[in-house]
Order: C-alpha cells, then structure tokens, then sequence
C-alpha cells in the first residue's frame, strides 16, 4: 500500500512544472559547479606541487651540508594538500592559510663586524587568516555542493511538500483517499518516500553530470577513497533533504491552506538556513573577548627575558667546553619550544573562539550541513587544524631524526643544536623523514558522529511530529 | 470607484495570516541582527578610537622627521548597518610616506582580532530585506490576478463599469501600501536602535542617506511585488503560479548572483603585472644609480651614505618593499640619533646636502612610479570587480544592492574617496617637507634641544562624500529599478487588458 501511494506521488510530481524547472535549476548548478572546478583545480595542484618540491629542495640542500645545518635551518615550508573533492566543499578556503612556516633561526647576538655570535634553530609558525583580500569585487559565494544542497535542494524539497496535505484538503481528495482502508501512517510513509523519491531523480540526475564532467577530465582523478566519501556525501544529502520533506510534511498536515503553509515553510527555511548561521556566529563571537595581537605580543616577552637570565653564563661565554655547549644547546632548544607554544597557544586560543561559534552556530541543519560535507570533502577549518597537527607530528619526527642520526656519529660531541657540538657530516637526503600532509578520513568522523546525530535526531523528531500532526488531524 | 477598489484590496491583505507571520518574522530578524550590528560598529569604532590615540602619541614622542610614521585611519561607517559594503573587508589603516603615493591595496587592518571569525559571512540589514521582502511581494502577488480569476470574482468585478487599468492599478497601490507596512515599520525599529545606542552619531545627511535607502527599498519591493504579477497575469492556475514565483525568487536572488560570478573567470593581468612591476622597480634602480652617482661626486669620499655619523640612541635603516602583486616596490634607507658625538659635527652639513638631494629624488621618484601604477591598478583591480558588478545586475539583487551601497557610501566610490583622501595628505605631507626644507634639516637624522612641533604638520581629515555624491553614485541603478518597475507595469497591463476572463 506504501508503494501504491509512493508510485501516485512521483507520477503526479514527474508531469509537474516544478520538476522540470527543478531539473534544469540544479543541472546548470552542477555544470557550473563542475566547469569551475576543472578550471581550477588543475592550478591549485600545479601550485602545491611546485610549493612542494621547493620545500623539498631547501631540505635536500640542507641534509647535504651537514646535519648541524638540517638542525639548524631544518625543512622548507609546509603546504597543505588541496583536496580532490574542493568541489563538495570550499571550505573557507580563500581565507584560511594554506601553510605552515619553518621560521629561519633567530640571531641572537652579534659582533660589530657582523659576525652571528648566537643563532639559534628553526621553529615552527602559522600563519594567520589571510586577511589581505585584494580583490575589490562583490563577495558572493561560490557554488559548491554545500550551497547547492543547502541552500538550493532545501528550498526545493520545500516546493515539493508544502502542499502534499493542505492542496489534497483544498481539493478534497484527501477525504477519499482515507475513506479507503489505508492506516494513516502508511499514508504518511507514502507520501515522504514519494517526495524523496522525486527529488532524488533531479538530484542524482545533476550529481551524475557533474560527476561524469569531473571524472573524464584527464586534470582530475578521483581515487576509490574520494569516491567513497562522495558516496557519503551523497547521502548527507539526502538525509538533509529528508529533513525539509519532513518539516514540509508537518506544516503542510496543521495548515488548511497550502498558500499559508508555503508562507510558513518559507519565512522557516529563511531563518534557520540563511540568517541563523551568521547571525549566530557573530552574537557567538562578540561573547568572549578577544585578545589582540598586541597582547599575545606581550605575553611573549616576559617568558623569553626569563631564559636569557638563567643562561646567561653560557651564552656569552666563548669556551668550547662540554658544559658551555650544553648551555648553549639548552637555551636554544628551550627558546624553539617557548616560541612554539606560544604560537600554538595563540592559534589555541583562536580556534577555541571558532569552535565555540560552531558550536552554536548548529542549531541551523545548514551549518550542521556544511561541517559534515566539509569534514567528508577534507576542508574547511577542521581540516586546517588537522594539517596543523600533521606538521607537528612531523617536526618532532624530525627532530627525533636529527638526534638519532647524530648518535650515530663518533666524532659528534652529541650536544644537539650547536654547531660545535654537532656532527659535521653529510645526510643522505633519503633517509631524512618528508613530509606528507594526510587526510584521516577515521578522526574526523569521530568528532562529526555527533553532529550527525543531531542531523538524524532532527529529522526523526520532525518526522514523529508530522505523523502525530497527521494523525490527529480533522479532514 | 477606484477608491473602493483600493479599499476592498487592502482589507484582503491586512486581514491575512500570511502579512502577520511575515512581519513577526522580519521584524524579529532586524531587530537581532540589528543589535548584533550596532555592537559590531561599536567595536570597530573603539578600535579605531584606541589606533587613532596612539598614533598621536607615538607622533609626538618622535623626535626627527626621518623616524615619523605618519598613518591615516578610516573611521568605520555607521551606515555600514544597512549595507556592510567593503566597509569591513578592505584596510584601514594607511602609512602615509614620501616614499610612495598610497592606494587601497596599500592599507592594512588594525584591531583585527580573530581573523578566522571572518569565514562565517556577515549579514546586514539590507540583506535581510533582499531575501525576505522579495519573498514577501511574490507571496502577496502570487494570486492577485490568477486567485480572482480562479476563484471567479474577477469576472463580478468586471461586470461593473469599472476600466481593468484601474483593477490594475488599485491592486498594485494597495499591495504596495500594505507592503509599506512592515518595510517601514522595520526601518522605524532600527532608527529607534541607532539613535539610542550612545556610540552611533548620524548627522542630517545621513538621515537622508537612510531616506534613499528606504526608497530604493521600496523601489525594489514594487518590482518584485511587480514580477508577482506578471506570473499571476500570465498564468491561469494560482498552483502554477505560485510555483513559478517560488523558482523566480530562488534563481534571482539566490541562485544566479552566486552562480554567475562561479561561472565567469575574470583573466589574471599577470602580464601587465609583471611588466608594470618591473618598470616601477627599474625607476628605482634608476633613482638608486643617481643617489650613488651624487654620493660619489659630493666632497665626502667613498658612496657611504651614513657620513661615517655616530651618535648614541641612533640607529640606520635600510630596507624596502617588494610585493608584486600590489605593484609596491620602494627602498628606504636613512638614520637617526637622539643625539650626536662631536666628532661627527664636521659631517653633518654634508648629510644635509645629501638629503637635499635625496628628498627631491626621492619623492620625484614616488610620483614617477605613481605614474605607470595608478593605471595598472585601476586594470588588474578595478576593472575586473566593474565587470562582475555589472553582471550582477542582471538580477534585481544586483541593482538593489549596488544602490543602497552607493546611499551608504560603503561602495567602492565611497571608499576610495576615503583613499583619495589618504592621497591628498600625502600629497600635502611631501610638499610640506619639501617647502620648509625639512629633508635638508638637521632634524631630519638628529633630534634637536627644541622639540619638532608637530602640530605644524598637515593633519589627516576625512569627511565622507556629501549627499548629493550619494545621490548621484545611486540614481543609475534606481533609475534602472525604475524603469524595470515601468516596463513590468506596461507588459503586464497589456496580459490582463488582452485576456479573457
């Protein structure tokens, strides 16, 4: 019976004028979705590569000196990867930095003739959002899935429901339909999956043009795994969808007119999906202070002034004995470490303010949306954090590479960071740890579970609220 | 009888549940968003404030005139509520030096706190009233003509002697008045907001300037009340019109701004970049090869360019800029002593002989580059961002927004009078210097007994363009609103006198 009432559903939405303008709406999305990626993404690859491989190159140089000269100067630069499914997600990107500095080694001190006395090490630095816009033209998003689905196939899926009830109580066939011997929630089920079903016709239809667009272009591959995560995001999608049929469903069960209940359905979609984000996120943002530069400049100081008191006996001294190196090489490897944190306690600092406005900002579904399509596309800001992660994992590596090699050397004094204390051979470049920067698909569905969840609890809610709506309703 | 006309609509409109949810919820949505808004300018405003006060302590705690720093600051703009424009995205924060005429590219963000917190997009009033009064004029268009007619009152109505112009036209003026309801109702809230929020200063033009809003506003709310009706005229289902009314609003207001500028690739000017950039950067060279020509001529020998001077608290600088993309490229290279040994007394006459020169070069040299980059600027920047604009008003969206931005002065016009400003002190400060032979004193490189008085100083003002710029900046893209709203009128006019009822 479910089936009978589905198959009517679709029949009656296929001839429809809204089907046909919801096909050609989201065909020409997709397409310029897709146009716009193949124009791009070859170029940003092109960018990383060449960033790459001169990253890549200053280490080769380096290992080729000396090790003291790898400890020193260490790796070049550190580049985040661009990901294969940038077209599902853009994920801030224009804003957010695409790389990790290696900070040159800090002189210290030197002689009149110019000659370093002190130099310290490299450290790790990350730069802030790019601020620096120079573009003077209008700010308007870019179609990606995420507008594509949130934004456009949930207004859709509201043109699709809002009159299921409400236009069969306007023409009566509402009454004569259950006059039959139908349970009412098989006419509920019906008519949901009827919905669904026939805005997933349109949709798949799109998503398998854009598909097929990106996936013959030679510039673009596509491996097993991001097929996979398109997979998911496709889901998403659909799961998204539902929600707005259900929300449809309710409104369109308690309204006896189906122009009122597109009012409703509209001026709702309005508020959660388009103003609720940013509105949310900017009341989010003014909550707790925030610290200017200024200020974290300031914390800087005092912990640094500190370490040139306690070394103070070293540093100056021109001895080349056992203890002075070791001085040397502790205050060097403990003002790399101070730096370090401190820079990492600013980026902290910030990424907790823009966790506590995502947060908040996922009462809207559309946010919600958008965290999980740009934690399955690997963008946005969590994958930033994640790159973050990478490079630090990969500076203690390498660090930890540096030692160990150094032990390995006889005539080396093993005091590390010194030039003095330091083997002065040549490493073979191969052997020195590369950076790779990884997307873990497993970690980052561990923290999106959660909001998945909620995904799925609110369309179960709407959809218990539709039936219950339903159920109780006169006809 | 036209009256009666007028009447009878309105009392179908006001009576409404649909005109009361909408209200609820535009005003429930200005009001947060409002609130939101002025807190937002009151921050920029301290920041600016705290920028402002600090530069002019740091300037008068200068002690030579090589070692200023002089900045000018943007005030945020209070209408930056109604439209934020590029009020937030573009710098604000201009060093004003002799060594380069500054532009907009130039300027930088103080108090920028979290930048990150820029990814979630920012909302202001008049986007608000983009999507949801839109909405609200097709919902009250929708069935003007095609409800009546379905329901078979349009055909009573026309039994009387009453002309189908005036049905026209009583249905349009009493939708509009209703629909005048809440837009003004709304801008009553927020000017309620505004003057009572105790940061937010607006003066007698501004107030005009928030008339031209609310008109454009109205201009806009017609049009689409307008696009309504021609669906409605058109069609003979209120299904079907409905239907399209919902797909023309999702494509014109959300779907083609954005789609539009995906799909269009403005072409990089890498090559006018690049030789443009050398070009500037071939004017220095040029500037540097004289400097070094005169230092090896003067008396002093040997191309040293510090005089062999040496002074306690005093330091030399010698740095520059080179960023092609901005087409920014100068050298600096100077020094300064709080105060000086003896012996480098017999030195100094040459130092000033040598700034003589170098400050007629060097600022020579600012106007030259000024010269080639101005108009490169203007191609790899400013044309491209014309062009999307223009494409954008393809869709009422587009006009809507470039008028109000032009009434708010957060457009680009209105900023770069802001940078023109910026200019024009320079401008002042370079002929300043040059005038009182500032280069060539001894106080350019040394601090005097008698403290510079920098209160002689040209002084940095801006006053945002007056209302009649305004005005002029908006009427193209209202005068089109207008003129769609005209030729909307007439098409539908002539559907409805041609159709059978």
């Amino acid at each position: 019976m479910v089936w009978h009432i589905t198959k009517r559903e679709i029949y009656d939405n296929l001839n429809s004028l809204r089907f046909a303008l919801t096909t050609v709406l989201l065909l020409a999305l997709m397409v310029t979705n897709a146009v716009r990626h193949l124009r791009e993404h070859p170029k940003r690859v092109q960018r990383y590569q060449d960033a790459v491989t001169e990253s890549l190159n200053r280490l080769t140089a380096h290992a080729d000196e000396n090790l003291y000269k790898l400890a020193q100067y260490g790796p070049g630069n550190f580049y985040k990867k661009p990901s294969p499914l940038h077209f599902c997600a853009n994920g801030g990107e224009p804003l957010l930095p695409d790389m990790v500095e290696v900070e040159e080694p800090n002189v210290f001190a030197t002689d009149s003739e110019d000659n370093i006395l002190l130099q310290g090490v490299w450290s790790l630095s990350y730069p802030d959002a790019n601020l620096q816009n120079k573009s003077v033209g209008p700010d308007v998003s870019q179609v990606d899935w995420i507008f594509i689905i949130g934004y456009v196939l949930s207004l859709l899926a509201l043109l699709f429901t809002f009159d299921t009830f409400s236009g069969e109580r306007e023409r009566g066939t509402l009454r004569l339909m259950l006059a039959n011997s139908v349970p009412r929630h098989t006419v509920l089920i019906g008519k949901f999956l009827g919905g669904l079903l026939s805005i997933s016709i349109p949709f798949t239809l799109a998503v398998l043009v854009n598909l097929l667009l990106i996936s013959t272009s030679s510039d673009v591959h596509l491996t097993t795994e991001a097929w996979g995560r398109l997979g998911i995001i496709f889901c998403l999608a659909l799961l998204y969808t539902s929600l707005f049929l259900a929300l449809g469903l309710l409104v369109s069960t308690r309204v006896q007119r189906s122009a009122v209940s597109l009012m409703l359905l509209l001026l709702t979609w309005v508020t959660f999906v388009v103003f609720m984000p940013s509105t949310l996120a900017s009341i989010a943002s003014s909550f707790s202070p925030t610290k200017s530069f200024d200020e974290f400049w300031k914390q800087r100081n005092p912990v640094q002034e500190d370490l040139w008191d306690k070394y103070r006996e070293w540093l100056w001294s021109d001895e080349l004995d056992d203890e002075t190196l070791r001085g040397k090489s502790d205050f060097y490897t403990e003002h790399v470490e101070r730096s370090e944190r401190w820079r990492e306690g600013q980026l902290k600092y910030r990424s907790s303010q823009m966790h506590r406005a995502r947060a908040i900002t996922s009462i809207s579904p559309a946010t919600l949306l958008q965290h999980l399509i740009e934690s399955f596309a690997g963008t946005g800001f969590e994958r930033h954090l994640q790159f973050v992660g990478n490079t630090q994992h990969y500076a203690r590596q390498l660090r930890e590479f540096i030692v160990d090699t150094d032990r390995g050397d006889p005539e080396s004094l093993h005091i590390i960071n010194v030039r003095e204390g330091m083997s002065q051979k040549p490493v073979s470049p191969a052997a020195v740890p590369k950076f790779e920067d990884t997307f873990d698909l497993n970690e980052d569905f561990n923290t999106r579970a959660m909001e998945l969840l909620l995904l799925t609890l609110f369309v179960v809610v709407l959809l218990a609220g539709a039936y219950l709506a339903f159920v109780r309703v006169e006809v | 009888m036209l009256l009666t006309l007028i009447r009878r609509e309105l009392l179908d409109n006001l009576m409404t549940f649909r005109f009361a949810a909408a209200i609820l919820i535009m005003l429930l949505l200005v009001v947060a968003n409002t609130a939101v808004l002025i807190k937002d300018y009151e921050r920029r405003l301290e920041a600016y404030n705290t920028a402002v006060q600090k530069h002019r302590q740091d300037l008068l705690e200068t002690k030579t005139y090589s070692a200023v720093g002089l900045t000018a600051y943007r005030p945020p703009n209070p209408l930056s509520i109604f439209n934020v424009g590029l009020d937030k995205r573009l710098g604000n924060t201009l060093r004003v030096s002799y060594l380069y005429v500054p532009t907009l590219w130039d300027a930088w963000k103080h108090g920028a706190n979290n930048a990150y917190l820029n990814i979630f997009a920012s909302i202001d009033i008049v986007f608000i009233f983009q999507g949801i009064l839109s909405l609200l004029a097709l919902v009250f268009a929708y069935d003007a003509l095609a409800g009546e007619r379905e329901r078979g009152t349009l055909r009573l109505v026309l039994t009387h002697p009453v002309r189908r112009g005036h049905i026209l036209f009583a249905k349009y003026i009493s939708a509009m008045l209703c629909l005048l309801i809440p837009l003004l109702m709304c801008f009553l809230l927020v000017l309620i907001m505004l003057t009572t929020s105790a940061s937010v200063f607006l003066g007698t033009d501004d107030f005009f300037r928030i008339g031209g809003v609310i008109f454009t506003s109205f201009v806009y709310l017609s049009l689409f009340y307008l696009i309504g009706m021609l669906i409605s005229a058109a069609t003979r289902r209120t299904g079907t019109a409905l239907m399209l009314a919902m797909f023309a609003w999702g494509f014109l207001v959300l779907v083609y701004p954005n789609m539009i500028l995906t799909a269009i690739e403005t072409d990089p000017h890498t090559d006018t970049e690049t030789s443009v950039y050398n070009q500037i950067k071939q004017i220095w060279e040029e500037f540097d090869r004289e400097r070094k020509q005169f230092l090896a001529n003067d008396p002093v020998p040997g191309e040293d360019w510090d005089f062999g001077l040496w002074g306690d608290d005093g330091y030399t600088f010698w740095g520059g800029t080179d960023d092609s993309s901005k087409l920014l490229y100068y050298e600096s290279t100077g020094f300064h002593f709080e105060t000086l040994k003896e012996e480098s007394e017999p030195q100094v006459p040459h130092a000033q002989n040598y700034h003589r020169f170098f400050g007629l070069q060097v600022t020579n040299t600012a106007d030259r580059t000024w010269i080639v980059r101005k108009p490169a600027l203007e191609m790899i920047y400013v044309q491209p961002a014309k062009k999307e604009q223009m494409l954008l008003k393809f869709s009422p969206v587009g006009l809507y927004d470039s008028a109000t931005e032009a009434w708010t002065g957060t457009d680009l016009s209105g900023l770069q009078d802001f940078f023109m400003a910026g200019q024009r002190y320079q401008q002042a400060v370079v002929d300043y210097f040059l005038d009182n032979k500032i280069f060539e004193s001894r106080q350019w490189f040394v601090a005097a007994k008698g403290e510079i008085d920098w209160n002689m100083l040209p002084q940095f003002s801006f006053q945002r363009s007056d209302i009649g710029t305004n005005a002029k900046r908006a009427l193209p893209d209202l005068f089109l609103l207008l003129i769609l709203n005209l030729i909307l009128f007439a098409i539908i006019f002539l559907i409805f006198v041609k159709s059978e009822v």
